[in-house]
């Protein structure tokens, strides 16, 4: 049995042929590849959250719905909040640091 | 018999979180190709021609003018991108699941291959060098290409031909019930009386969907079939194996067929004219003229992207010559296939083009074909 990070490297190492590319500039085509990726890796692990709160509702023996619909108050609420913000500082921090950028496309050091 | 999403023993067990991967990148290109992909032509208008006449003080003529116009367009330049990292994705969620249960699959397509039950069978030619303009490009992207053969048990290249297959098809909006063999046989049914071949060949038979769904619907006949890949014809052979068909599979190039003339009552090929050159294809044609009998039927059936209603959409159509391995895309697409089939040697009053509904798919998704039927001395 061959791991699964053998694997994609068995797949990688496999292709030929060079890249044509789409966008002026590659760091900026590398990036939309990378995000693309892990938009397919957000839906993989959406598909994994609705198996599990299946499950759960199976075992609460009740609808999946009223179980996605729990709503919380107060404490819980406000914990969810300050997660998803810090999500979005981490996800943004590129646009929310205030440093101007400097040297673009030129070696520096 | 249905040839997509198939079960059989040399498939790669993929895992629950496998198939997601394989959903959503199925989804992704949907969405490129139902929601994107067609404003591509109003981005011509809106971005690329002003582009390309600011920029070189005239409109753009040719197929190259026009695709650097298309290229000068940021919208067009976004969509490229994205569909080509969306094929890309395609290998990734099925090269996965193949490379990791690989042992299991070489093992699988092993025993198959040697039961003194088998139905078919396999004759390779360790001498045949594949024809490098298929086996030295990586069409549409597949890692490896088509002859890809590391060992005399791999199997690696038919089973990324039938998975990516599927996962491009699905995206595309073609539907699982879908069937090129099918839309053929739909074919020999209207058009040609309900003709049953007795011996048929299939040409350029890849991972051998087709040629086993023949198979299962001739039952009273004999299918042969033949791609260049040691490893595509491995698991091709075991793949009609554990399906329980039986199919004759042989290792050999379709411009050279080691088959006596007047051999089979129908050889058919599917999607191959696309991945050969114009010389290699009127070799290949010419060659299944030859080994037809007389009364006999030839059908050459490949993807409807030829007469386009434009030079723009012609070129916008052609993508995947530059950006998808298809190198052979625009040959195809612009050849007279009717001319080569005359120049082969069928009549020209028994030659015709097909402009062929899908048996199943959201998009009006349509096939293209040519027939032939050789004359009876």
């Amino acid at each position: 049995m061959t791991s699964r990070t053998e694997a994609i490297a068995a797949l990688i190492a496999s292709s030929r042929g060079a890249r044509p590319q789409s966008l002026a500039s590659q760091e900026a085509e590398e990036v939309l590849n990378i995000s693309l990726a892990l938009v397919v890796e957000l839906a993989v692990s959406n598909d994994r959250i609705d198996r599990l709160e299946r499950l759960v509702a199976e075992l609460r023996e009740e609808d999946v719905e009223a179980l996605r619909d729990i709503r919380y108050d107060g404490a819980i609420a406000r914990e969810r909040e300050d997660a998803t913000e810090a999500l979005l500082m981490r996800s943004l921090r590129v646009i929310l640091d205030p440093r101007t950028a400097k040297d673009a496309g030129t070696p520096t050091g | 018999m249905k040839v997509r999403d198939v079960q059989h023993a040399v498939l790669p067990q993929a895992t629950a979180e496998e198939r997601s991967r394989q959903e959503a990148v199925v989804a992704l290109r949907r969405l490129l190709n139902s929601k994107v992909r067609p404003r591509n032509v109003e981005r011509y208008v809106e971005e690329a021609q002003p582009a390309f006449v600011e920029a070189y003080g005239r409109m753009p003529q040719s197929p190259e003018d026009v695709q650097r116009a298309f290229l000068m367009a940021p919208g067009y330049r976004r969509w490229s991108a994205a569909n080509r990292a969306a094929q890309e994705m395609i290998w990734v969620s099925v090269g996965e699941p193949v490379y990791r249960d690989l042992d299991r699959m070489k093992k699988a397509a092993a025993d198959l291959i040697g039961s003194p039950e088998k139905r078919g069978s396999l004759t390779l030619d360790p001498g045949y060098d594949p024809s490098p303009e298929v086996a030295d490009v990586d069409i549409h992207l597949q890692p490896g290409g088509y002859a890809m053969n590391s060992d005399d048990q791999d199997v690696v290249a038919g089973a990324l031909y039938e998975c990516g297959g599927n996962v491009f098809s699905f995206g595309q909006g073609i539907g699982r019930s879908d069937s090129k063999a099918g839309v053929i046989l739909r074919l020999l049914k209207e058009h040609f009386g309900g003709f049953v071949p007795e011996k048929m060949l299939d040409i350029g038979c890849s991972a051998g969907a087709a040629s086993a769904a023949y198979a299962a619907h001739f039952t009273e006949g004999a299918v042969h079939a033949v791609d260049i890949g040691a490893g595509m014809l491995r698991y091709a052979h075991a793949r009609a194996e554990s399906l329980g068909v039986g199919v004759h599979f042989h290792q050999m190039d379709a411009a050279s067929l080691d088959f006596a003339n007047d051999s089979f009552d129908l050889v058919v090929s599917h999607n191959l004219m696309h991945e050969i050159g114009e010389e290699k294809r009127r070799r290949m044609i010419a060659e299944s003229f030859r080994v037809v009998r007389p009364g006999g039927i030839v059908i050459h059936q490949d993807v409807a992207i030829r007469n386009q209603p434009s030079l723009v959409h012609q070129v916008e159509r052609d993508w995947d010559t530059h950006f998808n391995g298809e190198v052979h895309w625009n040959t195809y697409a612009t050849a007279d296939l009717r001319a080569d089939m005359i120049a082969a040697g069928f009549p020209g009053d028994m030659v015709i083009e097909h402009d062929l509904a899908a048996l199943q798919g959201f998009a009006n998704n349509r096939w293209y074909a040519v027939s032939g039927r050789k004359p009876v001395r």
